[in-house]
Parts: structure tokens; sequence; C-alpha cells
């Protein structure tokens, strides 16, 4: 029994039909990489997953139960952790109480403290505990993201592009916590669109392109498959030429 | 010849009851839709609109150039508003609800010190006729009228001028439509005139019929505001149509069968139960549908 | 005594202005100087200042959800109203007859929380846009006006107190009932509304809905709120039903919001339908958005200083267009308010000056 299974999943704005009958299956304990050219649904699949929008038609189970239309914050105490594509911190709060969000529901006083500090040192955070996150770095805004959704303890994790913005280095660091996190047992999706980051992970690939499931495989297969290369190479020149961008 | 009033009587007062929705909406859904702001000033632009055509109508002017002056007069006024208030809170919604509002008691409270507490009103046109025992006013018809033909000249204006197309793209995707060349800061200057321009018209048109004073305008703003919420603001005309088509049958049932409180209650109620069932108004609603039809 | 301390910890939490020592000093001589108000001022000035103290449990009401929670309601004078009546309806069948204060205390607390509760249920749940929950509450409120305006018939009554139309609860009332103020049996106080007893009970229920307040903002459902009002999407990921804590908030809010109105009535013996008009619902929006609608205290102080200037203002006409122009300046050149704006500049300043000296050495 697969820990996600994703059947026929449709969703429509307008006359758009941003995910068009997609299937997508993932193992317990799998890392996996969803990519796409610029409008192909990859973060309206994305947020079908979390539970921010739900979906016209298909449906969702995690962990034997179907959440289809269970709202986010459900999946989310059931084991969804999730990271934003745009900044996913709380900038007019402290780094601190950035994390004590998500660990608050289980933890508090001394624990708490052990575990923020915890966590900080894994994410290059250390001594940061009272600044304002709004005067953070960038790279370092996106790490105390990834580290409030590993706050919840999450089974499975969602990560929408981890290293938008990001220097080579900061992209290096990234790579390597994502590594960390799997090894842990974590199933870990990464949606990104920098294939340089998809090659540093190394995993297995779907691709979307217009909301359908294009090609799905190892990462060497598929990128030397000459359809996807078109897809996203062409493709993207000339949804970039009619203006698309991702909704 | 009693059936026969009673329907005659009933369809007079929906008739009259879906104007006067459409009329205080037009202006405040056209902004909405296009620019996600709600102009609490709304009331106040029909005020001025009111105020311009009593003014002019005693000045000797024709009563129908005196409305159409009270619309320009209007979208002026919403002109400057946006280029010096507006302007400023794009993207932040509730902050120019607040600003709006702010210039909505001063506007009021300012005709209040200068004109006073009431103006001349203008006698309403027309005359009337009788059906069975009841007589029903010619001019409140024209309005229901010129109510359909503002929203069907809407209707053609996003459909098929230059400025529609325009508009349209603004609203969709302004960050596109300023790398295609449209100058959107006009667009929406002009938009939020049209807006004020035709809460303004509504506002001389319906003068005919009431007193006029400073507060004018407010007594009609609570409907638009329910309009405009069980409009939503995806599908401007449609939305609004739909929108006055319910609300005025349901207003215009419990007025016939009790009082006009009770009529804007049942309003309210259906309002809620409308976002209840589709919270981003009838517009998004119907747009939704048409998509899954157009996918069988 | 653990809990105790831990809470009394975040009386000096980071969401709210005054986390220094100078800070409390001042906290301490305003409420000395509050507390022998009755000492100095005559009994007008006394019955006046009591009065302007009850117009700080609605400003905090917008202050919770909207500064923190990021709901801006245009309607909070339907909780003030509706808990006005609600306490003078139950107060004059209860009260007098009875000398049940509580159970008309309880029913005015009870009924806008409620109200609160089924609206905020439709919207909270329906997802509403900001948008539209800021003007249905202005809507719900004006048909409340509308409502009452028309209940001056006889059919009206509800036990013993007539509704009264516009002329309200208990005002031009010769032979029908006016709403009392508090009458509390185990100590036989009276409360009432020119006593030195109403003035100390307001002052001191404002000070310890501000200290509450504090503590609120700053507990675990403080974070919340913020983060809701900062991503309500985000919020949701990290596990928060976002519904159920904004209807939270809203509640409590509309409890807060009552209490204004429970005060003014037993201050004043009568409430009419105006208090649910658009000046009642536009002149906390003015306090709350001019003084900081992040911070309490700027609330508090922002708010006695603009009903003292509008009390000034209204033996001219000017009152209303002043205020207007109050707030659209604010709105343009403060939109965090003026007083967080200044308290925030001030900081600014503070640490700039500090990192220079620092660099020097």
């Amino acid at each position: 029994m697969p820990l996600l299974e994703v059947e026929n999943l449709s969703k429509a704005f307008g006359g758009v039909r941003a995910v068009d009958g997609v299937d997508f299956a993932l193992e317990q304990g799998e890392l996996r990489c969803i990519i796409g050219p610029n409008g192909a649904g990859k973060s309206t699949f994305f947020k079908l997953l979390l539970g921010s929008i739900k979906p016209d038609r298909g449906r969702i189970r995690f962990r034997d139960r179907d959440v289809t239309r269970a709202e986010p914050h459900t999946r989310a105490h059931m084991g969804i952790g999730v990271k934003f594509q745009h900044l996913g911190v709380y900038g007019d709060l402290t780094v601190r109480h950035n994390l004590q969000l998500p660990l608050q529901h289980s933890l508090s006083g001394e624990a708490m403290d052990a575990e923020i500090a915890r966590l900080l040192a894994r994410l290059n955070l250390a001594g940061t505990e009272e600044r304002r996150v709004a005067e953070l770095a960038h790279g370092q805004r996106q790490w105390l993201a990834i580290g409030m959704a590993l706050a919840m303890r999450p089974v499975l994790l969602l990560l929408d592009e981890p290293t938008a913005g990001m220097g080579p280095e900061e992209t290096r660091e990234t790579g390597a916590l994502v590594h960390s996190v799997h090894e842990e047992g974590v199933t870990v999706v990464v949606v990104e669109h920098d294939m340089a980051f998809v090659r540093q992970l190394g995993a297995p690939v779907t691709v979307l392109h217009y909301g359908r499931v294009f090609a799905e495989g190892p990462l060497a297969a598929i990128e030397s498959n000459e359809d996807v290369r078109h897809i996203y190479l062409g493709a993207s020149r000339t949804m970039a030429a009619r203006g698309r961008y991702d909704p | 010849m009693e059936t026969i009033s009673f329907i005659v009587g009933l369809l007079y007062q929906y008739a009259d009851t879906i104007a006067l929705l459409a009329l205080s909406a037009i202006g405040l859904i056209i902004i909405f839709g296009m620019m996600g702001v709600i102009n609490m000033a709304h009331g106040e632009m029909m005020m001025i609109g009111a105020y311009i055509t009593s003014f002019a109508h005693y000045a000797g002017i024709p009563t129908a150039l005196a409305v159409i002056l009270g619309g320009i007069g209007a979208g002026l006024a919403g002109m400057i508003i946006e280029r010096l208030v507006i302007r400023r809170f794009y993207g932040q919604l509730l902050s120019s609800l607040v600003a709006t509002w702010g210039l909505s008691l001063i506007l009021s409270q300012g005709a209040l010190l200068v004109f006073g507490q009431l103006i001349q009103s203008v006698p309403t046109p027309f005359g009337s006729f009788t059906v069975g025992e009841l007589s029903y006013s010619y001019y409140r018809m024209f309005i229901f009228l010129v109510a359909m033909a503002m929203i069907a000249g809407l209707w053609a204006l996003f459909r098929f001028t230059r400025f529609g197309v325009r508009a349209r793209a603004t609203m969709e995707n302004p960050r596109m439509a300023r790398a295609l060349g449209v100058d959107t800061s006009r667009v929406y200057a002009l938009t939020f005139g049209l807006g004020t321009m035709l809460g303004g018209f509504a506002g001389g048109l319906l003068a005919l019929t009431s007193t006029i004073g400073p507060f004018y305008g407010m007594t009609y703003t609570p409907q638009a505001f329910i309009t405009v919420v069980v409009g939503g603001g995806a599908e401007i005309v449609t939305g609004l149509l739909a929108s006055v088509l319910s609300l005025g049958a349901i207003k215009t049932i419990f007025m016939n069968q009790t009082n006009i409180l009770l009529g804007h209650v049942a309003m309210l109620v259906l309002a809620f139960v409308i976002i209840r069932l589709m919270p981003s108004g009838i517009s998004d609603w119907v747009e939704r549908r048409q998509v899954r039809v157009r996918e069988r | 005594m653990m809990p105790l301390r831990r809470h009394l910890g975040l009386l000096v939490g980071p969401q709210e202005m005054g986390r220094t020592w100078y800070f409390w000093v001042g906290f301490v001589i305003v409420i000395g100087v509050g507390a022998a108000a009755p000492q100095y001022l005559g009994r007008f000035d006394l019955l006046n200042l009591a009065n302007f103290l009850t117009s700080i449990f609605l400003a905090l009401s917008l202050c919770l959800i909207w500064g923190f929670c990021g709901i801006l309601s245009l309607g909070q004078a339907a909780f003030l109203g509706l808990g006005g009546y609600a306490y003078g309806v139950a107060g004059i069948n209860f009260i007098e007859s009875h000398g049940n204060t509580w159970a008309a205390l309880g029913i005015g607390l009870a009924v806008p929380v409620l109200l609160a509760a089924v609206l905020g249920f439709v919207m909270f749940y329906a997802r509403l846009k900001g948008v539209y929950v800021a003007i249905l509450m202005l809507v719900v409120t004006l048909l409340f006006e509308t409502f009452l305006n028309q209940t001056a018939g006889q059919g009206w009554f509800i036990g013993e107190a007539h509704l009264g139309g516009n002329n309200g609860l208990g005002r031009f009332s010769g032979v029908i009932k006016k709403p009392p103020s508090f009458i509390f049996s185990e100590g036989g106080i009276k409360f009432l509304g020119k006593s030195y007893a109403f003035f100390y009970l307001t002052f001191g229920l404002a000070v310890l809905c501000y200290l509450g307040l504090r503590i609120l903002v700053n507990s675990k459902l403080g974070y919340v709120m913020v983060a809701i009002r900062e991503d309500p999407e985000r919020t949701e990921a990290l596990g928060y039903d976002v519904r159920l804590i904004q209807l939270i908030v809203f509640c409590i809010s509309a409890l807060l919001a009552s209490m204004s109105g429970i005060l003014y009535v037993s201050w004043g013996r009568f409430i009419t339908p105006d208090v649910f008009g658009v000046y009642n619902n536009i002149l906390p929006v003015i306090w709350v958005a001019v003084a900081g609608r992040k911070s309490l205290t700027a609330t508090v102080i922002g708010t006695l200083v603009l009903v003292w200037l509008s009390q000034r203002l209204t033996e001219t006409d000017y009152a209303f267009v002043v205020l207007g122009g109050i707030l659209l300046g604010a709105m343009m050149l403060l939109p965090e308010g003026v007083i967080t704006g200044i308290v925030d500049r001030g900081t600014a300043l503070r640490a700039r000056l500090a990192a220079r000296k620092s660099a020097r050495a």
C-alpha cells in the first residue's frame, strides 16, 4: 500500500485546467522530484496535496485514509509537512516564535526550548532565535521555513521550490539537508524548477506538463528523454512568450 | 380582475426593486470587480450626483441633462479621489476600505455643513397610470429600463471596446498587462471614474423620487453591499444580474407580504445562505459551472 | 504559584509594547492618577470620565480582531448595542424586581456572543473574503438600527420592558421603566452612573481587560492569531484550524464590545437605536486605525485622546469632518497608526544611536 496515492486528480480555474487527471503514488521512504515548465500545474498539484484547494474530481489517499476533502490542518496533524514556494515564514515574529508555532501543539517549557535549539543547529541558524525573521537573509528564511515543516515531525514532507532565490553554495547545503531528512525515513516530495538542484538530489522524477503526468522515471531516463527536453526547453520558451505564469 | 391587479402590482414592485438594487450597486461592483476595492464613499458619490442634479434642475437645465451632469460630476470627483487616495492603497484591501470610509465621513458631513439638512428635491416626471385601484409611476418603469440598459451597456463596453479589453486584461493579470504595454494606472483611474460616474448617475436618477440630503446615499449603500457580496467580483455583468434578480425576488415577496424591514432582512439572510453555498459569489460559481459543462 | 508567574511573564511578552521598566513605572503612575480622580475631579468631570472609559472596551474589541487577528469588522457596534439592549431588557425584568444583577449581566454578555458565534460560523467557515466580512458586519448592524426604530408600538414588550422605537429603552419614559444600574445584593452596593463606585468599577474593568488582553496576545493563542493575520494558508499547514480560531477571537471581541454597551446603559440608564448607527461603527475604526491597531496600549491611549477631542469638537459643527480627516490623514501618512508609528521610530532611532555608540567604542 503506497503512503500517498492520487487518482485522476483534476482542478480547473476559469477555463484553464491546471491539473488534469493526474495519477501519482509514493511509497514510504521515497524521495521524489516533480518538475515541469512554468504553468505545468506544479503549484496547483502541490496545493491540492496540502489541501488549501479542493479538487473538482479525483481522490487523494494518505496513510490509508481518504483525505480528498480533508482540511489542511487535519492533513498537517496526519503528518504532511509543507514548505511553501514564497517565504513560508512570519516576518513580524522572531525566529523562536516562528518555530514555536508548529512546536506548541505538543511541547512546552524546557522541552520546547531544547527542540528549538536542536532545529536551529541543524538549520545553521543557531544564535538567531531572538531576531525578527524579516531581518534574516533570504537563504536563512528558506531554511527556517523548512525547519517549521520539520518541526511538525512529518511523515511526508512537501517542499515547493526550496532553493528559489539561493546562491550555489546555499543550494548545495539545502540539498544536503533534504538528503539528511530523507535518510531519517521521511518521505520527501520536492517541487522544483531548477534542474541543477534536481540533478543534485538525483532522485526519481515526475514530469508535469499542461496539468498531466508527462513522464515518470529515474533521473537519467528523464534527462535523456527527447520529449521531456523538448517540452522543458522548447515549451518553456513559447510559454514564456505567451506570458503564462504558474498559477 | 383582482388577481390581475395583484400580479401587475407584484411585477411592478419586482421591476422597481431590481432597478433600485442595480442602480445603487452597479458603480460599486465595477470598482470591486476590477480593482478589488470596496469604495465606502460610494453613497457619497450618489449624493454628489443627486446634488448636482438638483442644482442644475433649478438652474433651468433640462432634467435629463441635469442627471447626466450629476454623473459626470461624480465621475470627475472619483478620478480625483483615485489619484489622491485610492492609488496609495492598491493591494491593501482593508486599508482602502477604511480610508474611503474616512472620505465618506468627510464628504457627507461636509455637505451637511455647506448645504444644510435638506436641499430642494426634484419633482418626479412622467405622471402615473392605474391598474385596478392602484396607481403606478411611469418614471419608476423608466428607471428600470435605464438600469437594464446600463447593464447591457456595461456588457458591451467590456466586450467590444478597446478600453474593455485593456480593463479585462488588467483585471486578469495586471503585471502581464503592463508588460504588454497597457497603462494600468490609467485603466484603474478610468475604471474608478466609470464606477463613481455610474454611482452619480444613479444618484441623479433616484433623486427624482426622493428627498435629498447629505446622507441620501447612505440609505442605498447597505443594499448595494449585499448585492456586491452576492454577485462577487469574477464576472461583473453576470454577477450583478444574477444578484439583483435573486435578491430582488426575495425582497419583493417579503415586502409584498410583510414590510420593507423584513424585505431587507430576507435579502440579508439570502445573502448569508448564498455565501455559505458559494463563498466567492454567484459569478464565480457560474464561471466554474461553465467550465465543467464545457469539459463534458 | 508557578502558573501564575508564567502568566505574569506573558504580560511583558513581545507582542505588545511595554517591555521596559520605565513603561511600567509610567503605567503605575497612570493607574495612581486615575484611581485618585474622584479626589480632584468635580462630579460632572468624573461622570464624563467614566463615560470615556466605557469606550475602551469597544476599542479593544476591534484592536483584538483587526489588529491581532487581521479581521476587519465595520460593525462592532452591533455587539455593543445588542449587549446594551439585552442588559437593559433583562435588567428591567430582573434587577429591580428580583435584585438579580448577575442574570442581567449574563444575558447582556451572552446575546452578543451568540450573535457573533452564528455570524462568525457562517462567514469564517465559508472562508469569506475579508472585505465581505467587513461590509456584511456593517449591514447587519444597520439592520438592527432599522429594526429597533420600528418597535414603538404596543406590541413590542419583552416582559416589562418596552423597546420603544427610536426613543429606545428608558428615554422619555413616564410610565415605562428605565433600565437600572447594577445592584449587587451581596454587599448592597449600587453602581449608580453618577457614583464613585461606578467610576471605580469601569476603571478597574478597563485595567483588567487591558492586562488580560496583554496576556492573551502573548499566549499560544496570541501567536496563532498573529500568524493568521500574516498568512492564514501557512498557519493551516502548521496544523491550526484557522476558521475555528477566527470564530473564537470574534466571540471574545463581541464579549468586549458588549461590555461597552452594558456599562453605557447602566451609566446613562437609557439606550436608543442610534447606538447601532454609522457613527458608532466608524468611531472605533477611527480610534484604532489612528492610534495603531497592532497595539493594545496605543489603542487605549488613542481612544481616550480621540474621545476627548470629539467631545470638545461637538461644540462646533466640524467634529466628524475633523475626525474623518484625521482618519484619512493617518491612513495615508502613518498607516500603522500614529502612536505605534512614533514609538517604532523612537525605537529605531535608539537602536541606531546605540549602534553608533558601540561602533565608536
